[in-house]
């Protein structure tokens, strides 16, 4: 019950608090919509790494396939945009089929390997200038439109779409953990001869999962393109999309279906309002001190560190 | 009575070192079949080939008079097949309940997976005080039991259990083979692979001794004897003829 109490009071925030304190203030929204984009790559990347059990340093690639995918499909093919944020999705999906040798590899290889698979995708974005128009970038890609009368290419309407498509992440990876697969997923991480002996194709559910996260990573990425309007390789490449979101997801917990959301919002959103400030060049120093402090005192992350302090003293309070 | 497992001429290894020497045996539907022998005579490697986990080189196996050698081990588990294996293989960092419900992942037991759990928990009241526990906290005979559970949601056909007794008490060996029997009371066929020759004898109903990769003795229970069956499992009929020559 409190959990579904706390959820409609996070929603309800979400979705009408935040915007009628600052939905004038574009500044703020922009920044909160690049907090979110971060989020959604977070929680993507958490259920490769918490359920398949894999650590990508890769997710960019998926992220730039998902941006240029659909912007190219609404620039050329004149797919209107919500669709081709999906097409987006779809061929990052499709193309981390081709990473998928990788999943013979384990731990800090398959890392690697996917790491190198990011820069292949830099790559192939310059050097295809047919298609990609190499470093020049992609301009004027079509924004979102404006449905009822309400234009989702504003920053208030990106908030709003941004923050749908991240609370579709996490349901997305709720589904999968409740799943009987979510289960045999977790079982690998100890085991994966133990699963094959009850019956789990182990490396058909792992790709499936690649796929998945694949997907959801494209569709940020599809979002982002139509959002800012505007890609070139080294921005929809790059890397720092990846470490954004492996910071945000380790610094929540990333083994918690919250975590890389709250984690996301508290990195992102701090870093931008209050060490940009006081540090304007550098201030990325602080995330690292910040990584470094919550691994030290909580590696589980931020949320099941709260989450015990909270049990902790409601025992407290119920044994004086 | 019926021929549930067939396994005809089997031979099997891992890489350079061939374990099963053309290997045949077979396991009757609703019967105990249990195989001995010494440490290294290849019978976890007659589990782990049956279920798919090692290649065959040679041979045939056949389940339900379908041919199975080379088969996957999912859609072997899919079909029936089930191995409760030596060590257990339990998830440690799950809870036990997870432990269980795990064991019903394939499509064809997922709805009854509720049901089975209850079941499981009928026959292994232990594990239902202990639910919500990390499998990691369980003791040795619990971890067994668990395995055991697990094996029972699989809805199995056939049941493999590689070494039960291994690191028991002889009081919860006992109560595992009380466990195996009763499994065999419900009609269930049963492959017990163990080197607790007295306790195992005791509940089977057909013996196989295997050593050096073959079967050197098959008999029905009651013709065992037991003079013989030692000097096999010891090789004192090698050791004699050696002194011969």
């Amino acid at each position: 019950m409190m959990k579904y109490l706390s959820l409609i009071i996070i929603l309800a925030g979400a979705y009408l608090a935040v915007p009628l304190q600052f939905g004038g203030n574009d500044y703020v929204i922009g920044i909160v919509v690049s907090a979110l984009t971060i989020a959604g790559i977070a929680v993507a990347w958490a259920m490769l790494g918490n359920l398949g059990g894999m650590i990508s340093f890769g997710h960019s690639a998926f992220f730039g396939v998902g941006a240029y995918g659909s912007a190219l499909l609404a620039m050329n093919a004149g797919l209107p945009v919500f669709p081709s944020i999906l097409a987006g999705g779809v061929i990052a999906g499709v193309v981390s089929i081709l990473t998928m040798p990788t999943l013979r590899l384990r731990g800090p290889y398959f890392a690697l390997a996917m790491l190198a698979f990011a820069e292949i995708f830099r790559i192939l974005a310059i050097e295809m200038r047919w298609l990609t128009n190499g470093s020049g970038g992609l301009l004027s890609i079509p924004r979102l439109p404006t449905v009822f009368g309400f234009d989702f290419g504003s920053r208030l309407g990106g908030y709003f779409v941004v923050l749908t498509l991240v609370l579709l992440t996490v349901f997305v990876y709720w589904l999968i953990r409740n799943r009987p697969e979510g289960l045999a997923l977790r079982a690998m991480h100890d085991s994966e001869d133990a699963t094959l002996v009850v019956g789990v194709n182990a490396t058909r559910l792992k790709a499936a999962v690649l796929v998945v996260s694949a997907f959801l990573t494209g569709i940020m990425g599809a979002f982002n393109a139509h959002y800012i309007n505007f890609l070139e390789p080294d921005y929809a490449f790059n890397g720092s999309w990846t470490t954004l979101a492996i910071v945000a997801a380790i610094f929540g917990g990333y083994k918690t279906l919250w975590g890389p959301v709250a984690g996301a919002l508290i990195v992102y959103l701090v870093d931008q309002f209050v060490f940009k400030a006081i540090m304007p060049s550098g201030h990325q120093l602080i995330l690292g001190g910040l990584l470094a402090a919550i691994v030290i005192f909580s590696p589980s992350g931020l949320l099941p560190w709260l989450a015990s302090r909270f049990r902790k003293e409601a025992g407290d309070a119920a044994h004086p | 009575m019926a021929k549930l497992l067939e396994i005809d001429k089997v031979r099997a290894g891992y890489d350079a070192i061939n374990v099963l020497w053309d290997i045949s045996l077979t396991a009757e539907e609703g019967k105990l079949t249990c195989i001995l022998g010494p440490n290294g005579g290849g019978k976890t490697t007659l589990m782990r080939a049956i279920m798919g986990l090692i290649p065959l080189r040679q041979g045939a196996i056949r389940f339900g008079g379908k041919d199975i050698s080379n088969v996957p081990t999912w859609n072997l588990v899919a079909d029936g097949l089930t191995m409760i294996p030596e060590g257990r293989m339990i998830f440690r960092d799950m809870t036990v309940e997870d432990n269980l419900l795990i064991g019903g992942f394939t499509r064809r037991c997922r709805a009854n997976a509720r049901a089975n759990l209850e079941m499981a928990y009928s026959t292994f009241p232990r594990l239902k005080e202990r639910r919500h526990q990390l499998a990691s906290s369980l003791s040795g005979g619990e971890a067994q039991m668990l395995a055991m559970g697990r094996g029972l949601m699989e809805e199995p056909k056939l049941i493999l259990v590689d070494e039960p007794s291994l690191g028991l008490s002889p009081l919860l060996t006992d109560e595992v083979m009380a466990i195996l029997e009763q499994l065999k009371a419900q009609g269930r066929t049963i492959i017990l692979v163990e080197q607790n020759t007295h306790k195992a004898l005791k509940i089977a109903d057909h013996v196989y001794l295997v050593r050096g990769g073959k079967v050197v003795l098959s008999e029905r229970k009651e013709d065992v004897d037991m003079d013989r069956l030692h000097d096999l499992y010891f090789a004192r009929d090698v050791a004699a003829n050696r002194q011969d020559a």
